[in-house]
């Protein structure tokens, strides 16, 4: 029910310019991949740290002071590099299951992580003394780092599936 | 180089024989994956030597508790790129991109290893604060090295 959508957006003019300049699909895809690195490996810290490995010199709250700015910042410019992608290929994208899986996960581990900010901000002692860590910790630190590995490898299948869809 | 490419396994790479369709881009997904681990725990001792991020925190305590993973993803991403280099060695030995992504490793090495025997030899006198301009220029050439790698790196799979 895209198709028709993506086939309309792949003629606009926008879509035609991103097409035509050949440099800008790649610098975007360099661009997303560079902060797919800051948001993957900021999220990932935080998650080992609750589970107790990792960068055990930094507090819980400390850690998230200081990646949770780049993990919003890094999310900002892979939303800005992904809809230049989108419009330079809509049809690439709309067609396969594995930029949909992308978007839905994306949209679940970004509310999961920004209450768990919310609520590390609100009772940082709580969340850094191990004792007293609320029992759902561990759950919030394998589901968002679970999803963050499969929001990576969808995003990799999109370039290797749209074929079988279009 | 030939040599290489004609081997069973580079083969497989090419998913030339039932049931290895899907060995490439396996192997990259496993490649994209743990260079953003490399990429992503490098960048934060970087980020913290230049002075952008976790001001006043211990940088030895941080270089020493993300190395490990440094290294571990570094080897898993070696060891995948060298599954990918093999499917077409010929022509990714003689791509542009792929000469310049290796040259900026090797500047990376380079630039790591004279930020380990020279200013971070003294590390105990700035480990929680300011650290020298030699350290700070260590941390953004390395930053700057390591996105030329991933640029180049992406470039090969659109000139190959």
């Amino acid at each position: 029910m895209f198709r028709p959508f993506a086939d309309w957006l792949a003629t606009t003019r926008l879509s035609e310019l991103f097409q035509n300049q050949l440099w800008i699909v790649p610098t975007s895809q360099s661009i997303h991949i560079i902060s797919v690195c800051l948001v993957f490996t900021s999220a990932i810290m935080i998650d080992l740290r609750l589970l107790g490995v990792g960068v055990r010199g930094r507090s819980i709250s400390q850690l998230c002071g200081t990646l949770v700015p780049w993990m919003w910042g890094g999310l900002c410019v892979l939303l800005l590099t992904g809809a230049i992608q989108t419009i330079a290929e809509p049809v690439r994208q709309f067609v396969t299951p594995a930029f949909w899986a992308k978007m839905v996960m994306i949209l679940i581990v970004v509310a999961m992580t920004s209450t768990f900010v919310r609520k590390v901000r609100i009772s940082a002692a709580r969340w850094d003394e191990a004792g007293a860590r609320p029992a759902n910790a561990r759950a919030f630190a394998i589901s968002s780092s679970l999803l963050w590995i499969m929001i990576i490898v969808c995003g990799r299948l999109i370039g290797y599936t749209w074929v079988l869809y279009a | 180089m030939s040599a290489i490419q004609d081997l069973p396994l580079s083969a497989a790479m090419r998913g030339e024989s039932a049931g290895t369709e899907w060995l490439f881009p396996i192997v990259e997904t496993v490649h994209v994956l743990t260079l953003t681990i490399v990429f992503g725990s490098i960048a934060m001792v970087d980020l913290r030597l230049v002075g952008l991020t976790g001001r006043g925190s211990s940088i030895s305590r941080l270089s020493a508790e993300t190395l490990p993973w440094t290294w571990t993803a570094w080897v898993l991403s070696a060891i995948s790129g060298s599954l990918l280099f093999m499917s077409k060695a010929v022509t990714y030995f003689g791509n542009f991109e792929f000469r310049m992504k290796f040259i900026f490793m090797g500047l990376a090495a380079l630039n790591m290893l004279i930020f380990h025997f020279g200013a971070y030899r003294l590390v105990n006198q700035w480990d929680t604060g300011v650290p020298p301009i030699s350290a700070r220029v260590a941390g953004a050439l390395s930053i700057g090295f390591w996105v030329a790698v991933i640029f180049f790196g992406r470039w090969i799979g659109f000139t190959t």
